[in-house]
């Protein structure tokens, strides 16, 4: 029997009982010790002591009772002996507790009572909590933490009975005050907050916090936002919004309004916060999140600074910013392909052997030209000097053949990223040219230049508008994009106005139909539209049964569902009127508008949804399982858990899944991890590869090139260089491993294609919008990549972002400070300090940060502005530090 | 690789079988996919691949139960397609024409060899426990991943060519040291020993049941535990009570096992033996007598010390090395903690020191209670006497005593234990404890 208590707490009841059952009540005695025997003696005298008649004799028993339990310090193995020896007696108090008149005394028993019941109390009977209630409410820490515990238990437990039968509950709220109270003081903020979302009373929470642990409460509000079902992970963060508000951490604040996309909040941040540097740090945080916002004379009443303000949301400082990061780790010097190839390192053969294509070889390098000098402002093929090679500029543009000359004058625009100015000035000798793929060329450069970078006089539509009225389908084409690129995510009313008449256009072809409703899809991303929408869907039902085949018609439904962009629920009334579709596109629309409304929500019903249509066997020629796949990559994307666990969906769908699907499952693989290689996705695809179904393997290479996306990673550069001398026969297949190759090393490694940013909290809507544009056309590679639409490839643009973190000072130059970079730690619920990162090298800004990595100043001289570091930071010198 | 071949066959009719094969050779000569993770660790076997991700906040909260819900909806979404697709289209048949298919082409019987070196993609030296090393090819069937370099392969009987691999390479001296059947003395026989039953628990049990515990503290709980004390106090008992409690796995060794005949194979004991407790954690493990190979560092002159000393060193790095320990609990036992290494009893290696004293009285009697509880005593037997008695008493004296007057109660055929007996035996065993001991023998 003495040691039987000494079981841990789970089974100890059972384990007790069948103790006591095997040796007898009598043995029980002689094997305890003689102060145990004493203690005993002494309890039972206690407990017929408090059934004595004399009320003074019954108060002092039960306030020895009550020091009796409080001192008994007891391993947290066991049960504390005075409880041990005072269970028989629970049933007798309890009679004698109803038999009582009401006195001070019944309530000092009532205490007694409720911490008995804590062992005692069948399961289910909640009569720790209804003795507490009858109790003295008196100081509830002073029972211990076990007991607190088990009460808010049990007080969730008696809510939820009460909240179906519609009992008042004032006396609960009562007790769950002082019990968030006491887990506030006492570091255990995530069972405060476990206890208030029972009893829905959230609102609590902003009254308890204080300084020391309002950041790990909302840390705690935050990651659990993730897995809440709506509309509960809208009303957490509103409340973490609301603490992060009341302790004035505005940059997390922010953060917060970006998730939720409430431009309401992120005024209401302006307005309150007056710090002017603040407000700057602001504005990255906005541009970098991608989305146009103007600032108007409330939020900064200053008009010189509100400029200044305005012009670090445009965005205007990106490619200085980008260059100086460039310039500091040494990657000025361009690249051509053939550094990027690096064809001496594999055997003879693919030296060998001459290229079958030399267009098409033309057209790869001109990809991984732009792809890998992207921003830089200088190449080797594009912008070399003309006296340098005697206008190699232009014999390069030449080298390819007629819609390969889109491609080559647009990848200057590519090259000039984010550079207006000069940009654009280079861009301009095209526009002079006779041939019209090198001006539809140069129509889309001008897009390029302009992603993601806003400038008041508006240059991309005042160049760009005039040609979307063209005769000719390519410049049309070339002009609509580059609208789309330029002013992705604006919701920009003059775009609206000039490309809904192309949808209605009789004699638009249908590439350029296509490329419309995408354009409006990306420029109104996630806004819900219905103008635009009618527009599409007009459009759609317009097309002849002819059309609706062509794998170009399946962008018009991707260009409807990027209008709901992960807007869930308002897709429902545009979802009912797809269905009466033309059979043919009736399920791919379907499947393309739910996988877009519900892209990053991590919604598991839509997952299981998705599967569903996946485990159907079709026959010929329907298409739309392929959306399907992305679907469930495009949901399951927005956490972590969700993400690996969708990666061993996608094993399984391998596994039983026919060519529609099994050519889906890369791409979704790809989209998944991008720019983040994962060792177990990377071993996937590189197996997929080499699949004998060449689109597969299309596919996979494509992918490879995604999961590495500016990482420079080894060895899926090895992989792809060893591909490229297996493929070295087949064009297409070795044109997606030259593409493949330059994304590997976008940028020289510096740029990024995840949407995903700020410690992957916040989802860029324009980046997925892009990178779903290319997946859908990587769907039907043949028709789209491979053919004359290659150009689709630039979408990417809208995803690249620099990998970066660069600090500045107050007058927002670059200041070189050391960081610590490594693996990020996740740190919710965790007592204490935390370390936030492992494996950690100090550097000097700027650095490079990997899909994973978080960084941390290693210097107390300054003070970080935002607590995320990640992009452009501001730091404002420590008032406190002092040299050593 | 595996896995895109057979679905590619699979979709062409049957008819074109011929056509089929003649493609397939057709790319068969062409390079497999470059495995640059040749010599990768294993990453603890295939599962590595199905292995669920880790859910972080190990205390209990509810955002790890939203979590545990989020996987546990993607694994029934999982099962859900599987079972749809097995029912619109069974695997089994294909499964089982392919399985013969490639029994055949192994062969039988099959030799057992070592994987020397890999030297291509499809080829390797091998070598069987006789004879020369042979240069073979690798069969395309054989998951190239898990091979590496000195691993069991099987082998084709006539041409050698590697055909599988053995998975399960545990040492068999390894998984002789499992505890299958739990021993039956539970905490419940232990007389007393109450500090040192929490200390245990708290150090051992806690940590594997309760990880949380320390999660929410904030410190990392202890590695391991030493037991240490005077012969017959009890420090096997409570290790035995520990596996008969607990449901981990519980590995027994003694510390003479870990002392091989051959050079460098103790230190592979010692590592398989953590390799081994490393798969099946969480897991405890028991070095009985760990003076064995635990003694001080000293200039040894023959190799077979110098050898123990090796075997020591690897301990110590399996201890507290650079692979962590994840859930693997170690207990040690010994009666001469003084001559243990300091090094093995470093804060980090064995953090907590359990000291096992001679029994006081208190102790005494409850041991007595113990013995003396499935034996018919005579009224007169009055064991207060034995407790109270002023002579040094381990717990296996006294059981000693107990067994030792069961006997002369038994020679002269009584059904009872009188006290003379007892007094009796306590003599003897006295006696022997202060006689029997050879040490007058130097004198």
């Amino acid at each position: 029997m003495a040691q039987g208590g000494d079981q841990t707490s789970g089974s100890k009841d059972a384990i007790l009982k069948k103790k006591k059952d095997e040796k007898g009540v009598k043995k029980e005695d002689e094997d305890l010790s003689e102060e145990d025997i004493a203690l005993k003696q002494q309890l039972e005298l206690y407990v017929e002591r408090v059934q004595d008649s004399d009320p003074g004799l019954q108060k002092v028993a039960l306030e020895s009772m009550r020091q009796e339990i409080r001192n008994a310090t007891s391993s947290m193995t066991s049960v504390p002996k005075p409880l041990k020896f005072l269970r028989p007696h629970y049933g007798t108090l309890k009679a004698f507790y109803e038999s009582m008149a009401d006195s001070e005394l019944k309530k000092l028993l009532a205490d007694i009572l409720s911490v008995l019941a804590l062992t005692m109390s069948a399961e289910g009977e909640r009569e720790s909590l209804k003795y507490r209630l009858l109790g003295s409410e008196g100081d509830i820490g002073s029972w211990g933490h076990e007991y607190v515990r088990n009460l808010a238990g049990e007080i969730a437990q008696e809510y939820a009975k009460r909240q179906s039968e519609e009992a008042p509950i004032d006396d609960l709220m009562e007790l769950v005050h002082q019990i968030v109270a006491f887990h506030m003081q006492h570091n255990a903020e995530p069972e405060a907050v476990d206890l208030l979302m029972e009893v829905e009373d959230l609102d609590l929470l902003v009254e308890h916090g204080d300084k020391n642990n309002f950041k790990r409460t909302c840390l705690y509000l935050t990651s659990s936002a993730k897995y809440l079902p709506g509309p509960d992970d809208i009303l957490v963060l509103d409340i973490a919004y609301m603490i992060y508000m009341k302790f004035e951490e505005f940059t997390r604040a922010l953060q917060i309004a970006l998730y939720l996309d409430n431009m309401q909040y992120v005024k209401q941040i302006f307005t309150t916060c007056n710090d002017l540097l603040q407000k700057k740090q602001f504005c990255y945080m906005l541009a970098r999140q991608g989305i146009t916002f103007e600032l108007d004379e409330e939020m900064s009443a200053d008009d010189e600074e509100r400029e200044g303000l305005q012009e670090i949301i445009n965005n205007t400082k990106l490619n200085e910013g980008y260059l100086t990061l460039a310039r500091d780790i040494e990657v000025m010097e361009p690249k051509s392909p053939e550094d990027i190839y690096k064809a001496h390192l594999l055997d003879g053969r693919a030296s060998a052997g001459a290229s079958v294509d030399s267009a098409r070889q033309n057209l790869a390098a001109t990809f991984v030209n732009a792809f890998v000098n992207a921003a830089f402002g200088q190449d080797k093929l594009m912008t070399v000097t003309s006296e340098a090679s005697s206008g190699s500029s232009t014999n390069w543009l030449y080298k390819n053949k007629d819609h390969g000359k889109t491609s080559a004058a647009a990848s200057l625009g590519m090259i000039l990223l984010w550079d207006v100015d000069s940009g654009l000035a280079q861009i301009d000798k095209y526009f002079h040219s006779t041939d019209t793929p090198v001006i539809a060329g140069a129509l889309l450069g001008v897009g390029i230049v302009n992603c993601g970078v806003k400038n008041d006089c508006d240059p991309a539509l005042a160049l760009l508008a005039d040609y979307v009225d063209r005769e000719d389908s390519s410049i049309r084409i070339g002009a609509i994009m580059g609208l789309a690129l330029a002013y992705a995510g604006s919701q920009n009313e003059q775009i609206r106005s000039k490309l809904i008449p192309v949808l209605g256009d009789a004699k638009a072809t249908l590439d350029v139909i296509a490329f419309a409703a995408i354009s409006l899809g990306i420029v109104f991303v996630g806004s819900c539209n219905e103008d635009i929408a009618q527009a599409i869907i007009f459009a759609l039902m317009d097309r002849s049964e002819a059309e609706l085949s062509d794998p170009l018609s399946r962008l018009l439904p991707l260009g409807l569902g990027l209008l709901y962009l992960g807007k869930q629920e308002s897709v429902e009334a545009t979802a009912e009127v797809s269905k009466t579709f033309n059979e043919k596109i009736r399920k791919h629309c379907d499947m393309t508008l739910l996988s877009c409304a519900y892209a990053g929500t991590g919604n598991v019903l839509k997952v299981q949804h998705f599967l569903g249509q996946c485990a159907q066997h079709l026959e010929k020629g329907e298409t739309f399982q392929g959306p399907a796949v992305l679907g469930i990559a495009m949901v399951a994307m927005a956490e972590e858990l969700g993400l690996e666990m969708a990666i061993r969906s996608l094993e399984h769908l391998l596994q039983y899944g026919e060519q529609n699907i099994r050519k889906a499952v890369p791409l979704a693989l790809g989209l998944l991890c991008i720019s983040n290689p994962k060792v177990n996705v990377m071993d996937t695809l590189s197996r997929l590869s080499h699949d004998s179904d060449s689109e597969v393997a299309m596919a996979a290479i494509i992918s490879l090139g995604l999961i590495g996306a500016g990482t420079n990673n080894a060895r899926i550069a090895g992989m792809l260089r060893n591909l490229s001398s297996y493929y070295y026969k087949e064009a297409s297949l070795l044109f997606c491993v030259r593409i493949a190759q330059g994304l590997v090393h976008l940028g020289k490694g510096l740029l990024t294609l995840s949407p995903y940013h700020s410690e992957r909290f916040l989802l860029s809507p324009t980046a997925l919008a892009g990178l779903v544009t290319l997946l859908h056309a990587c769907l039907d590679m043949k028709a789209m990549i491979l053919g004359k639409y290659h150009y689709i490839l630039y979408f990417l643009v809208l995803a690249m972002q620099p990998r970066m973190l660069l600090t500045v000072d107050e007058n927002l130059k670059p200041l070189p400070v050391p960081v610590r970079v490594g693996q990020a730690v996740d740190v919710v619920g965790q007592a204490g300090r935390p370390k936030t990162i492992t494996g950690f090298q100090t550097h000097t800004t700027p650095v490079l940060l990997s899909a994973g990595d978080r960084a941390e100043l290693a210097t107390e001289k300054y003070i970080p502005l935002s607590p995320i570091l990640e992009g452009f930071v501001i730091l404002k010198e420590n008032p406190d530090y002092r040299e050593d | 690789m595996g896995q895109g071949t057979p679905g590619g066959l699979n979709r062409q009719p049957p008819g074109d079988r011929k056509n089929d094969d003649k493609k397939e050779k057709k790319f068969e000569p062409a390079a497999p996919p470059a495995r640059v993770g040749r010599k990768q660790r294993k990453q603890k076997g295939p599962e590595a691949a199905a292995r669920l991700p880790t859910v972080t906040p190990l205390t209990k909260c509810k955002l790890r139960l939203l979590k545990l819900d989020r996987i546990k909806d993607y694994l029934l979404m999982e099962e859900e397609f599987v079972s749809n697709q097995e029912r619109l289209k069974p695997q089994e048949e294909k499964t089982e024409e392919d399985r013969s298919k490639v029994d055949d082409l192994r062969g039988s019987p099959m030799s057992v060899g070592n994987l020397e070196e890999l030297i291509d993609e499809n080829h390797a030296i091998v070598s069987s426990s006789v004879g020369p090393e042979y240069y073979v090819g690798i069969l395309s069937f054989v998951d190239k991943d898990q091979l590496e370099p000195g691993c069991a392969i099987l082998m084709h009987n006539k041409v050698l060519s590697v055909v599988g691999l053995l998975q399960d390479e545990v040492d068999p001296m390894v998984s002789v040291m499992k505890v299958e059947k739990a021993p039956l003395e539970s905490y419940a026989d232990i007389g007393g020993l109450d500090p040192q039953i929490q200390e245990i628990k708290e150090a051992v049990e806690l940590p594997l049941t309760h990880p949380e515990l320390y999660e929410d503290i904030g410190i990392k709980p202890p590695k391991g535990v030493i037991l240490y004390g005077e012969p017959g106090t009890g420090k096997t008992l409570l290790a035995k009570a520990v596996a008969n409690s607990t449901s981990a796995t519980f590995l027994r060794v003694v510390g003479s096992e870990l002392i091989q005949k051959y050079l460098g194979d103790g230190p592979k004991l010692v590592r398989e033996l953590f390799r081994v407790a490393d798969e099946l954690s969480p897991s405890i493990v028991f070095i009985d007598e760990i003076d064995a190979v635990g003694t001080k560092r000293y200039d040894a002159h023959s190799g077979g010390e110098r050898e123990i000393q090796r075997t020591m060193l690897e301990l110590l790095n399996q201890l507290d090395g650079f692979d962590s320990r994840g859930d693997v609990k170690v207990i040690l036992a010994t009666n001469k903690i003084e001559s243990l290494d300091p090094a093995l009893l470093r804060p980090g290696r064995i953090d907590r020191k359990i000291e096992f004293p001679l029994p006081d009285i208190k102790t005494r009697r409850r041991i007595f209670q113990i013995h003396t509880s499935r034996m018919t005593l005579a009224d007169d037997v009055n064991l207060e006497e034995f407790v109270m008695t002023k002579d040094e008493f381990s717990g296996a004296d006294i059981k000693a005593i107990c067994t030792e007057a069961g006997l002369l109660a038994l020679r002269e055929r009584r059904m009872k234990v009188t006290h003379a007996d007892f007094k009796k035996a306590k003599d003897k065993v006295m006696f022997k404890k202060k006689e029997g001991v050879p040490e007058g023998l130097y004198m």
